[in-house]
């Protein structure tokens, strides 16, 4: 049975590269994308590694990506949100249990359905670290892993106080780029990404990404080494600065885009030009194979896997074959099939 | 310079005996190099603009809330008030300030506390505080944030402030409305100035303390209810409701400052008000702009110098620093005319109330305790500061006199003298046994060091006794007042003071010996002082390092008249007389038509007056002033008394010893009876 049920598998394929090459309908950039595009699911890490009132815009810069990467189509399942305070139930906030991203106050980003994973003082760089590399420790629960594989695309944004170099985690300790750097690494050694796209919103950003070795990293951070990133606006009525400017830019861009967009990464590196970021919006794009600006956005902020429309019949019922045979001659003699496992283990060593 | 190339005396002695040729000169270069340094620090070069360090504090990101309504409250809650006044002359309307409490819905208490005036067989006096608590609506009620209002009665010989507390009670009203207090707010009403603060005080942190009821002069007792631990504190002392200038007030307890960052927030605060103010501003027709930046930095320096010396606040605020609650006053003051009003009158205090609101909207956001700035600063201008580590090496280079004299004094001290001649004798003769000898002669001559203690030791009793005594039962039950009392205790110990160099004399080396221990003890003093309060040490540096410079025990050395002018300049800094000079200085400059005469005998009795006040402060609030005339000044002035004297008992008996060294057995033999001598 199993044996049939590969055939079958076999023969489907067989006929569809053989209408592909016949027909080629579809455009070809897009054909060229789709068999480049090797991912199968979507992850994405979110991190406030700051804390404290006066810190309101980090917690806004997360929630507001949250926000985008779920209206995207990235379940909650698959997005891991680690917020280190809670910014809604403070005490000073005074629009209890509501978060603005704006000074005008129309999406409150902490809405209805926010599934928090690390929360409050869980933010730490070990468990960062642990939830990255997937070394969770025992009964961890299964919304707090990051269980992608080797086809999963993920987004990576971290967003809070950072310096030459490190990242700092609450207010007591930081995550240092070399950290960072081999975390990625074991994720690509491990097989837990297929394309990585890491985006960061501090001071001196660009310092994360310098330690990257990993192939398939594409980043991206909201200041050069030296710079400072700046916050975009202060709301007067709640007292505190709203949202970073990059995330802002970042945001305005995100909006305008739908699950079917046809918006690239290319396009979205460039949102935040430094007329308008004051900062200068670090790429590292070495690491990264292909060119961004041929990549769907929606490969990173959305749901979206490569799929082929194809109006003509494919007969894909699994019936016994007998019925389908009409006549034997007619038939295409085929060559007997045979698949070799490769052997999981190399026990020919030791022989 | 024959001394440097003299074969006999080794490398590291020669600089020493070079620099003691030549200890005035050095010791007088470093005392200008410090005054320089300090008078430098009011040149725009050598300070700093101020800044906020404390991230959480985000001074006016909001914008105010609060709205005419609040003003017109106010207005008619003075109204009210004014009424309420005409009934109570001398005390406070408590009932009227409990009910507009309760009224606004704030959980509102009354707090008494008893004084019992030590003096003159003792009296009590009653007091009682109001407050009002508004708690936190989400939040554990852990932190709190004070604002106190003192109530003066209307017979008062101070200015009437009575429009703070309406002005208090219509900002708690505005805020018992809002949701985002994440502390405690206490809106305090206080009676009898700073004793009902400090009762209050004392009472919030220690109330439910056994206390000994007996020896405590301030019974605090104890507050129905407390809004957790207090993290700044704000005294408003409003004049009108129509002000002109706001003077914001920071000198505390012994000196004390607020943190720096609560400063500034408050300037930054009332310039987006468009509120003139700063610290020690003048009116709107006094301020000077023909003055310098230089002079009016140097004259602000100064004037703040002055208020922080004496250790007393300067006004409710200071009592909070006692328990590390940064605090301060804004002191508004009234218009002098009406030809400059601009709006109407029934928005007069918007623009404070808004003030006063954005400053406790910034207080709210505080994560903990003001940590980030500068404790120790001196204001140079209300946007210029200097931070301790630049003020700090005017001191150390003052101080640093003392210390290098010691030094060289000890290096030079008679026995190391004859040390050294007998070494350099020795060197001649029989080089080889040189190192052995040196080792062996401190061991065969020795310091009077026990005389010297006990003679330090009993001028410290005088000291102590100067703290102690005012105090005791027998002399609280003579029917006299505080001030003539603590006086005729204090001039009675001072003149133990005066007689006791001329009773008891020192036995040879002993005034070299006291002269170094002398310079010790005045230079840790003089730091220790200028750490805690550097106002105060950095007066006294100046004013008595030129003296202490000067000194001299070697009567060979120096001239009669240079003799007679250091003991006359040693009788003017007797505390005491110190004291005088000041208070007969600032009557006149307060009452410049009086004659001579009668400004000298007010003076007289004022200075009385205020060292009573300095033992009662520091009895009841604990300042530090009287303690430090008392227990470090006086002392040291006994010392240097003794030492600008230079009685010396047995002079032919020391010129003796000073020529030919002697044996170990001659100077037992001389040492011996003169501690007798001393003892008897």
């Amino acid at each position: 049975m199993f044996l049939k049920l590969l055939v079958v598998f076999g023969l489907i394929l067989a006929s569809c590269r053989v209408e592909a090459d016949n027909t080629s309908v579809l455009p070809e950039g897009f054909v060229d994308a789709a068999q480049r595009s090797t991912h199968t699911n979507n992850w994405a890490v979110l991190v406030d590694a700051s804390r404290f009132w006066f810190n309101y815009r980090h917690v806004a810069n997360v929630l507001s990506i949250y926000r985008s990467v779920k209206r995207l189509g990235i379940p909650d399942s698959q997005i891991i949100l680690m917020i280190a305070d809670d910014m809604a139930c403070n005490a000073r906030n005074p629009r209890p249990g509501q978060v603005y991203n704006n000074a005008n106050q129309h999406i409150n980003v902490y809405g209805d359905d926010v599934e928090v994973d690390y929360r409050g003082y869980e933010v730490t760089v070990e468990n960062f670290v642990r939830l990255l590399t997937g070394r969770t420790q025992n009964g961890t629960a299964r919304s707090k892993k990051l269980l992608s594989d080797a086809g999963s695309n993920v987004l990576i944004y971290l967003t809070g106080h950072g310096g030459d170099g490190f990242l700092k985690f609450q207010d007591s300790e930081e995550i240092t780029s070399q950290e960072l750097a081999d975390g990625i690494q074991q994720m690509w050694e491990k097989k837990r990404y297929n394309e990585l796209f890491f985006m960061v919103d501090t001071c001196q950003a660009a310092s994360l990404y310098e330690k990257f070795t990993s192939p398939n990293v594409l980043a991206v951070a909201s200041s050069l080494v030296g710079e400072d990133s700046l916050s975009h606006h202060v709301d007067p009525s709640i007292g505190v600065y709203m949202i970073d400017r990059y995330t802002y830019y970042a945001l305005e861009f995100l909006e305008k885009v739908q699950p079917f967009s046809k918006r690239t990464i290319g396009e979205f590196l460039q949102v935040c030009p430094k007329r308008v970021c004051i900062s200068t919006v670090g790429v590292r794009k070495d690491l990264y194979r292909r060119d961004p600006h041929k990549v769907p956005i929606t490969d990173f902020f959305g749901a979206i896997r490569p799929t082929r429309v194809s109006t003509d019949r494919i007969n894909v019922t699994l019936a016994n074959e007998d019925d389908f045979i009409f006549d034997k001659d007619k038939m295409v003699t085929k060559k007997p099939f045979k698949i070799v496992m490769e052997s999981q283990f190399p026990s020919e060593l030791f022989k | 310079m024959g001394l440097l190339s003299d074969p006999s005396i080794s490398t590291q002695s020669k600089l020493v005996d070079g620099l003691a040729r030549h200890v005035r000169k050095v010791c007088y270069a470093l005392y200008v190099a410090g005054v320089a340094w300090f008078f430098c620090l009011a040149l725009p070069e050598f300070n700093h603009g101020t800044y906020l360090s404390e991230n959480a504090l985000s001074p006016g990101l909001v914008y105010p809330e609060i709205r005419i309504d609040a003003n017109r409250l106010a207005i008619q809650l003075l109204e009210e008030l004014q009424r309420e006044r005409k009934d109570h002359l001398s005390t406070t309307p408590h009932a009227w300030i409990a009910a507009k409490m309760n009224e606004f819905g704030l959980e509102t208490h009354t707090h008494n506390y008893t004084l019992r005036y030590p003096f003159g067989g003792g009296k009590e006096y009653h007091g009682k505080n109001i407050y009002g608590i508004l708690r936190a609506p989400r939040i554990a009620s852990t932190e709190g944030i004070v604002f106190a209002a003192p109530y003066r009665a209307a017979s008062s010989v101070h200015a009437d402030i009575s429009a703070s507390v309406p002005l208090l009670l219509a900002f708690a009203d505005f805020a018992r409305r809002k949701n985002y207090w994440a502390k405690d707010l206490i809106f305090l009403v206080t009676e009898q100035e700073q004793l009902g603060m400090q009762a209050w005080l004392e009472a919030y942190h220690d109330g439910d303390r056994d206390l000994d009821v007996s020896k405590a002069y301030l019974r605090p007792g104890n507050l129905p209810a407390r809004a957790g631990s207090l993290q700044a504190a704000l005294n408003i002392e409003v004049q009108d409701l129509e002000i002109d200038h706001v003077d914001v007030r920071i000198e505390g307890l012994n000196g004390k400052l607020p943190n720096l960052d609560m400063f500034n927030l408050v300037q930054r605060i009332m310039a987006r008000e468009g509120i003139a103010s700063g610290y020690k501003q003048a009116p709107r027709k006094k301020r000077r702009h023909s003055q310098s930046h230089f002079e009016q930095n140097l004259r602000q320096m100064l004037t703040m110098l002055a208020s922080q010396s004496s250790g007393v606040p300067t006004g409710n605020h200071g009592l909070f620093h006692r328990y590390r609650i940064d605090a301060l006053t804004i002191a508004a003051n009234r218009r002098a005319t009406h030809a400059t009003l601009k709006g109407s009158p029934g928005s007069a205090a918007v623009p404070l109330l808004k003030a006063i609101e954005g400053i406790a909207r910034s207080l709210n956001n505080l994560l903990e305790r003001f940590h980030q700035s500068f404790f120790f600063y001196v204001i140079v201008n209300n946007d210029r500061y200097i931070s301790i580590g630049d003020y700090m090496p005017a001191l150390v280079a003052l101080v640093a006199c003392a210390f290098l004299k010691a030094y060289l004094t000890w290096s030079t001290l008679p026995a190391t003298n004859a040390e050294l001649d007998k070494a350099a004798g020795w060197l001649k003769e029989h080089e080889q046994e040189v190192e052995l000898e040196e080792n062996l002669d401190p061991d065969k001559f020795e310091l009077p060091y026990g005389s010297v203690l006990i003679y330090l030791t009993a001028t410290l009793l005088i000291g102590f006794l100067c703290n102690v005594l005012p105090l005791q039962q027998y002399f609280l039950e003579i029917p006299m007042g505080a001030a003539p009392l603590t006086t005729s205790v204090l001039s009675f110990l001072s003149l133990i003071g005066f007689v006791l160099p001329f009773v008891v004399v020192l036995p040879p080396g002993g005034l070299e010996l006291l002269h170094v221990a002398f310079l010790l003890i005045y230079g840790c003093a003089l730091i220790v002082i200028g750490l805690l309060n550097f106002a105060l040490g950095f007066f006294a540096a100046v004013l008595t390092v030129p003296l202490v410079i000067a000194l001299e025990t070697k009567e060979e050395n120096s001239r009669s008249t240079l003799r007679n002018t250091i003991r006359l300049a040693t009788l003017a800094m007797n505390p005491m007389m110190v004291v005088y000079v000041i208070v007969l200085a600032m009557t006149f400059y307060q009452f410049p038509e009086l004659p001579l005469q009668k400004i000298m005998l007010r003076a007289a009795t004022a200075a009385m007056d205020a060292s009573a006040y300095g033992l009662i402060d520091s009895v009841i609030y604990g300042n530090w002033l009287y303690f430090v005339i008392c227990t470090i000044f006086l002392p040291l002035w006994i010392i240097c008394w003794t030492l600008s004297l230079s009685k010396r008992r047995d002079y032919a008996d020391y010129l003796d010893f000073d020529e030919s060294p002697s044996t170990p057995s001659q100077l037992q033999s001389q040492v011996q009876p003169q501690s007798k001598v001393k003892t008897n």
